[in-house]
Formats: structure tokens, sequence, C-alpha cells
């Protein structure tokens, strides 16, 4: 594209046409030469591929902006089921289990040391 | 589902704040455990709960605004202020240190010898490593701009290649100034101007790798798809924390290494 830009550029500058470069075929009188087919399929422009050359994986974003708007009335950090209700359990677990332990370990830091 | 008449975001409840603040307890309770009973559990159980808060708070916040949509114009309004004064928040907490740095070098004590350095400090040599150091992360904004005008402009091989280019940069200067570390001719311990230097570069050198953490997981969401070229304020927030950092390392580097040399 920058390379077509370039050239639009340079035709506006110097105030040539589009096929001004071409010349218009070989001077008369000299025979024409057939040159040797060297692609025997035709090449695809990457923009004539289709939309999307795929890089890296396809777009599963509209499926989960499915499951995620299910209305299911669960909320947003449980919603993908199973994976999240374990996660969820363990930090909680760890949150209960571990505020008990640090109350635990406070009443005894706060003890007199007797020498 | 019922229909809100507004277009604001009124969250779900959620476990992650009490999950946060108990963190947080575990955290400094076990600090103060380890420093007077030699015992680590307690801190290391509290990073834990911090670290499973964090991705899960984050984690939904992803999921509210790229699968549910609720990252309306004035939510997103107001997470660029949530993450401007947030970052303001950390100048001031840089601002101390500078402080803290020029009320020590400004004028050096009669214990120093008088003058800055201080009598005994083999000082870095600014335009060494330093200078290096300075050279990546100003690399790093370019690269992280370059990301972010293709994302703008649709061009997704481009945006993460700049991307992972913008953490690779990341932690180039992170290895180069943990190399820098070992092998500076002083500690922490020495003086005034150990203790400035370290502390200063050190919370700045944390800041580089939240910086470069909040950047890889920016990666990860464009290479699944979830920004579109309107719509990609995750990446923005990250972009703003990563020039901040690199401008805390420019006035670092003018301060403690070059004029405080």
């Amino acid at each position: 594209t920058l390379q077509l830009i370039q050239n639009a550029a340079a035709r506006v500058l110097t105030g040539t046409r589009t096929r001004d470069h071409i010349s218009p075929g070989l001077r008369p009188g000299v025979p024409s030469v057939r040159p040797p087919p060297v692609f025997v399929s035709p090449t695809k422009l990457a923009s004539e591929a289709g939309s999307q050359v795929e890089y890296l994986g396809a777009n599963r974003v509209p499926d989960l902006q499915k499951v995620f708007q299910r209305s299911d009335g669960v909320p947003v950090h449980l919603k993908r089921g199973l994976i999240d209700k374990l996660l969820y359990r363990t930090t909680m677990g760890l949150t209960v289990g571990g505020a008990l332990y640090c109350l635990v370990a406070l009443y005894i830091a706060a003890q007199p040391r007797n020498k | 589902m019922a229909h809100q008449a507004h277009a604001y975001h009124m969250v779900d409840p959620s476990p992650w704040p009490l999950t946060g603040a108990i963190a947080a307890l575990l955290m400094t309770s076990g600090l103060a455990v380890w420093f007077h009973f030699h015992s680590t559990t307690l801190m290391i159980l509290g990073t834990i709960l911090l670290l499973l808060t964090m991705f899960q708070w984050w984690r939904d916040v992803v999921r509210e605004g790229t699968f549910q949509g609720h990252h309306t114009p004035p939510v997103q309004k107001g997470l660029r202020y949530g993450m401007i004064l947030f970052i303001t928040s950390e100048v001031f907490f840089f601002l101390g240190f500078f402080w803290a740095f020029y009320h020590s070098s400004l004028a050096p004590t009669p214990e120093l010898g008088g003058c800055w350095p201080p009598t005994g400090i083999t000082t870095l040599d600014p335009f060494e490593v330093p200078l290096l150091n300075t050279a990546v992360l100003l690399a790093s904004g370019v690269t992280v701009t370059w990301a972010h005008h293709s994302i703008m402009e649709g061009e997704r091989k481009q945006a993460i290649q700049s991307l992972a280019l913008t953490i690779a940069l990341g932690f180039y200067f992170t290895f180069l100034q943990a190399m820098e570390y070992y092998e500076a001719p002083f500690t922490i311990a020495d003086g005034v101007y150990g203790s400035t230097f370290f502390v200063a570069t050190g919370f700045h050198g944390l800041h580089v790798i939240i910086g470069s953490m909040f950047l890889a997981v920016c990666l990860l969401r464009q290479i699944h798809f979830h920004f579109t070229s309107e719509h990609h304020f995750g990446f923005e927030a990250a972009a703003w924390y990563w020039h901040f950092v690199d401008v805390v390392w420019l006035f670092l580097y003018i301060s403690i290494y070059w004029w405080g040399s």
C-alpha cells in the first residue's frame, strides 16, 4: 500500500498518467517470443485469501460472550462452573483458615516472655 | 435478566475484597512473626492469598468488560480516572524517596566527609550499564506506542510482535539491573548513599516487573482477540503505567546516577 501511495505521489509531482511509463509494445518488425510458463497454478495474493489469515488461533470471544451472558443468576466469579467453584473454595478456605491461624499466632505473640 | 435504565455498572457481589483484605492482614502479621519468631508460614500464606485474589479479581474485570459488555463509555471514563489517580499516587510514593535523596545529598553531613558521593563510596559509571538501561527503556516506550497504533489500526500480527518486543525489553532491563546489583561495589548498608540508592532503584525495579506483568497479560488478551481497534482500555492502562515507569527511571538516572556521581 505504501508503494502505491508513493507511486501516486510521484505521478502527481511529475504530471504523468498511470501507464505512461509502459512503452507501447515491441518495435515493429521484431518477432515476439512467448515466455515459457513458469507457474503451473496461479498464485494467490494474501488479500484474496479471505478476510483474516489465521495467526495464533481463532477468535473465541463470541462464544465466551454467550457463556457469560446466560441469564442464570450466577455471579461473574462463578460463571464458568466447576473450575471457578474450586478456585473460589480454595481461596475462601485459605482466607478463613489463614485468618484464624493469624489470630492464634497474634495471641501467642502477645504472651509475655517469662525469662 | 432485569434491564437497567442507566449506563453504569452495578457489579455482582464479589468475595475478592474480603480475601484481599485478609491477605493484607496475613502478610503484615506474617512479616512481624517472621521478624520475631523466624517462621515464614503466615507471610507466605498471605502472599499466596494475595496472588489468588489478584488473579480472580482481575479475571472478573475482564469477564465483565469483554464478555458481558459492562464497560460502556461512562464506565470506561471512570476506569480511566481510576488509573490516572492510581499512577498519581505512585508518583507521590517515588517523590518521597527523591526527597530523601536530595535531603541527604544537597547538604552532606560531616559523617559522610561533607561531600557527595560520600567518602569511600565508588559510584557506578553513569555512562556504562545505566546508560544502556536508559536506552532500553526509551526503546520500549517506542515499541509500546507502536503496539498501540497497531491495535488501533487492526494490525493483529504487528500488535502482537511489538507488544512482545516491549515485554522483552522490560525483561532485559530487569536482567541488566540485577547484574548491576550483584556487581555493585557498595551495598544498602553503606550509609545513606546505599540506602537512598537501593531503596529508590529497588522500588523502581519492582515497578518494572509489575509493568512487565501487566503488559504480558495484555499480550495474552491481544492474542485471544479481546481488544478491538476502538476499545482496548486494559492495554492503554498498561501503556500509561509503562510510560510512568520509564519517566521515573529518567529522573533516577539524572538525579542518582548522573548528578549524584
